[in-house]
């Protein structure tokens, strides 16, 4: 049992980074926020690990919130992406730097 | 009834509050109201100090010591400062001729004010500010609430003196008044912190009067002269003395019957009272004892030397203010206090008699008051010109005048008490000729030989309203009578001022205090003088009374019969004339001598310390975090990825701790 | 014996991530995403949380994804090259990956599960996972942060609303 849970750690390692390769290099912004769920999903398996390990129901409530947080980030943040497209014509995240000092 | 003595400040207090919140309202009503309200006040106040004062005289001489304790103040751990009132003949002796004078001038200031462009209640609620003030300074009963009065006139005394503030010359000579108070004022409290400290660390933390003259013994006579020659340095500058008595002549910008009732008979005598109060201590130092006797004698000279050739009527009033606030240093200083406070006494008459005179005559000449402009009034103001006279003949000390009296006193104490001198009495008595010959100058330049006015001014002259000269009349009056309450023995007078007060000055038995371990300190000075041979003391007021008569008939020859000798003389010597007409140049000296420095040293803190260093640094450390932030803005790239980037630093961080650490 | 479906889906799963990243067709991504998803939700089951994957699927493949595909539908973007990420800034960002994947890994081999709980392991392990067990823990402990979820929802949704609405 022992060695499984190494083997999904690592599993949940690499998505993890993979998602983050995701973020940091991809443009589209809407790669980059799928990118994200892969992170929220590779996140999501290590807890349930966890919560495997430490036999509590506290890991699988962690996946819940995760997942309603998720469900809040795409409602927002695709309402954002659709605004932005109809104002500039592009989601092509370097455009946008209006946070600049 | 002695419980009742906290009503003496509150009228006052409660004018203040009336005339000061609502004065506006009440003398767009009725202006008469203001002065209703102002004059009824200080007029209480004086009907409650005659009660008390003539129940204290019913009580035996060791028993007029009555302590009121009104209210606690500051309490601070052991320390404790109540306001209270002490009653004992000092103080009512004080308050007497503080609400009494105080009333008579609030009367007359009605009729010289009336006409005045400025806020009358303005005016009337400063005058009862300051009545309060003063009523505090002598009836307090430690001496931290003393020192709220004598602040308390000092505030008075600025806003009087600059009350026509819109004339610059004004402005300025009340800001000089004030600053010169303040260098005395703070001497004065380093003194008394001196005092509570040193008596603190003898168990004794309390400022009451009965307490620390109680316990004085305890401190080391070193010590004692430190702080008596500290307070008299703080009474240097209110009762001007020199080396700080240049703001009086200026204070004259004020209205006159100030002058009178601030410049004249009451505030400048605090420092007198002062003295007098803490003369258990003065007399353990003999050391502050004869500074304040030489400073009190080079006063009344230089003061004298200066009123000479003053022109203008009120700065020669002034200069012999200062001059006769000298004398009554003299007479502090050689031990003999009852003396000096006499003078004090008959002084207040006296000078507010003449302070008043002179108002009404710049009242009449439509506010002129250089004398070489006046002349020829004795017949258009008759009134003014007999209480003038009157006035003028007490302060020079002509015999059955009150000024005779106590001017005698002191200067007989200077030359025969153990502390007196030759020297002193000598500058005493120069300074009684030149006063004879300066008050005569006075009187003859302005009220007789033709009028010098122009024609326009001539028409308006008139007598007095009512109000100015009932109060002179009464004042006159005082003037004259004033003298017989003290009588020397040596004029078959029985000295009453000095019995009434003799309690006061000393501890022991037959005195209103008694020492805390039971030592005897009697003034040996007033008692053992007292039976000198009478002979002497005869000759000695002889001497007086003709120098005086000689400096009247030079004034007499000077200014009567040849009139071109005073010009011939200033053309003859130019420089000794010049010299007393810009007042030894003493201001130009103090100018050059304290202000500029203190005046460069203070640009030099502005321009060098404060601009660049102080300001510099602060600047600096604005301009370096600006410096800091505005290259440190440019991490903020509005790029997303570049945040996320950054996340990701932190994650590896964050993760690189808990492999290496946690 | 049982690592074996365990690997293949995990293989499968990193496929799927990576055809997700490198698509160029943005259509394209957000399918493999949901073969992703689906990886995930058997990785779940296998680990005997059956509740959690069921939510996986109907969350995650259900109702995100399509809200994805619905925004991508709405964009109509045209496939033009995205320009690459400069060299340099590649060369640094790769870097700090692999060392972020060198921690992480580190991290993990220094975790051991038994060094938490010990002897408890064994124990109820047939019965984790289960529905009741977190609906206990949800209607216990955890009913604040619930609450406080449903909050979160909702102010998403009034967020999404306002920025939807015409002016």
């Amino acid at each position: 049992m022992n060695d499984h849970q190494s083997i999904y750690l690592a599993l949940s390692v690499i998505l993890f980074v993979m998602g983050a390769f995701g973020v940091i290099i991809r443009k589209n912004a809407i790669v980059v926020f799928l990118c994200i769920e892969i992170m929220l999903g590779a996140a999501n398996l290590a807890f349930v690990v966890f919560s495997r390990a430490n036999q509590s129901a506290e890991g699988l409530f962690m996946v819940m919130c995760v997942m309603a947080v998720a469900g809040a980030e795409a409602a927002i943040g695709l309402a954002i992406f659709v605004l932005l497209y109809q104002k500039t014509g592009t989601i092509n995240i370097d455009k946008f730097n209006l946070l600049k000092w | 009834m002695f419980d009742l003595v906290w009503l003496i400040p509150i009228f006052p207090l409660t004018g203040v509050l009336i005339n000061g919140i609502f004065g506006r309202r009440i003398e767009n009503k009725s202006k008469r109201l203001v002065h209703w309200i102002a004059c009824g006040a200080v007029g209480l106040s004086f009907l409650v100090t005659l009660t008390i004062f003539l129940q204290l005289l019913g009580l035996p001489a060791e028993k007029r010591l009555y302590d009121f304790n009104w209210f606690s103040w500051i309490s601070a751990g052991t320390f404790q400062a109540s306001v209270g009132y002490q009653i004992d003949p000092l103080s009512m002796f004080m308050c007497m001729f503080v609400t009494g004078v105080g009333f008579l001038i609030h009367v007359y200031s009605i009729g010289y004010m009336w006409h005045d462009e400025g806020r009358y209640y303005r005016y009337f609620t400063y005058l009862n500010l300051f009545m309060f003030s003063m009523i505090t300074l002598v009836l307090a009963d430690n001496f931290l609430l003393m020192f709220l009065g004598w602040e308390g006139v000092g505030v008075c005394s600025y806003l009087l003196i600059s009350y026509w503030f819109s004339d610059m010359a004004n402005a300025v000579a009340g800001k000089k008044a004030f600053i010169t108070n303040r260098v005395g004022d703070f001497f004065f409290a380093v003194g008394m912190l001196l005092l509570l400290v040193n008596l603190g660390s003898h168990g004794t933390w309390s400022l009451k009067f009965s307490d620390v003259f109680t316990h004085i013994s305890l401190l080391s006579p070193k010590l004692i002269t430190v702080i008596c020659l500290l307070f008299f340095m703080g009474c240097t500058a209110k009762s001007a003395q020199i080396p700080l008595y240049i703001w009086l002549p200026d204070a004259m910008a004020g209205p006159t019957p100030v002058s009178a009732l601030i410049h004249a008979a009451t505030m400048v005598t605090a420092g007198v009272y002062f003295v007098a109060r803490c003369n258990i201590l003065y007399t353990m130092s003999p050391f502050a004892m004869s500074v304040v006797a030489t400073v009190g004698a080079m006063t009344a000279f230089l003061a004298a030397t200066i009123a000479l050739t003053q022109n203008d009527i009120k700065k020669v009033l002034a200069y012999s203010t200062v001059s006769q606030l000298g004398y009554m240093f003299l007479g502090l200083g050689v031990g003999a206090f009852a003396a000096g406070l006499f003078h004090v006494l008959t002084h207040s008459f006296f000078k507010a008699l003449l302070f008043m005179c002179s108002g009404s005559v710049i009242h009449a000449m439509s506010g002129e008051q250089d004398m070489r402009k006046m002349g020829g009034l004795k017949d258009k103001m008759p009134v003014t010109f007999y209480t003038m006279l009157i006035g003028a003949l007490a302060i020079v000390g002509f015999p059955g005048f009150s000024g005779f009296f106590s001017k005698d006193e002191i200067l007989w104490k200077a030359f025969s008490s153990p502390q007196g001198s030759t020297g002193l009495w000598l500058a005493g008595l120069m300074a009684a000729a030149m006063t004879s010959f300066y008050m005569f100058r006075l009187i003859f330049m302005t009220f007789f030989n033709e009028c010098r006015a122009s024609e326009h001014v001539k028409q308006h002259i008139h007598e007095s309203p009512k109000t100015m000269t009932v109060p002179l009349i009464i004042l006159a009056v005082l003037s004259i009578a004033g003298g017989f309450i003290g009588v020397p023995e040596a004029l078959m007078g029985s000295n009453r001022v000095e019995h009434f007060l003799a309690p006061v000055m000393g501890m022991g038995e037959g005195k209103l205090l008694m020492a805390a371990d039971g030592t005897k300190m009697l003034h040996e000075v007033s008692e053992g003088a007292a039976h000198h041979a009478f002979s002497m003391e005869y000759g000695l007021m002889l001497l007086t009374v003709l120098i005086v008569f000689c400096g009247i008939f030079l004034a007499y020859l000077m200014y009567m019969k040849k009139r071109a000798l005073p010009e011939a003389i200033a053309a003859k010597s130019p420089f000794s004339y010049r010299l007393l007409l810009n007042k030894w140049y003493i201001d130009e000296l103090y100018e050059k001598v304290v202000i500029r420095p203190l005046h460069g040293f203070g640009m030099f803190l502005w321009k060098g310390i404060d601009v660049v260093v102080i300001d510099g640094l602060v600047n600096g450390t604005a301009r370096f975090f600006m410096k800091c932030g505005n290259t440190a803005k440019f991490s903020q790239t509005g790029y997303v990825q570049r945040y996320a980037v950054s996340f990701l630093v932190g994650a590896v961080v964050l993760a690189a701790y808990y492999i290496y650490v946690g | 014996m049982d690592l074996i479906p365990v690997i293949t889906i995990g293989v499968a799963a990193v496929l799927t991530a990576l055809l997700v990243i490198f698509s160029k067709n943005t259509v394209h991504s957000a399918l493999w995403m949901v073969g992703n998803c689906f990886c995930i939700a058997v990785l779940f089951l296998l680990l005997n949380s059956q509740f959690i994957a069921i939510l996986q699927v109907i969350v995650y493949a259900g109702a995100i994804m399509m809200f994805i595909l619905y925004a991508i539908m709405m964009l109509n973007l045209r496939e033009n090259g995205e320009p690459a990420t400069k060299k340099s800034l590649f060369i640094f960002r790769m870097a700090l990956l692999i060392l972020f994947l060198i921690c992480l890994t580190n991290l993990c081999i220094g975790f051991s599960p038994l060094a938490l709980k010990g002897d408890m392991v064994t124990q109820n392990m047939d019965h984790f996972g289960e529905v009741n067990l977190i609906a206990n823990y949800i209607f216990s402990e955890g009913l604040i942060p619930f609450e406080l979820i449903s909050v979160l929802l909702t102010a998403a949704v009034v967020g999404a609303v306002y920025l939807a609405k015409k002016e």
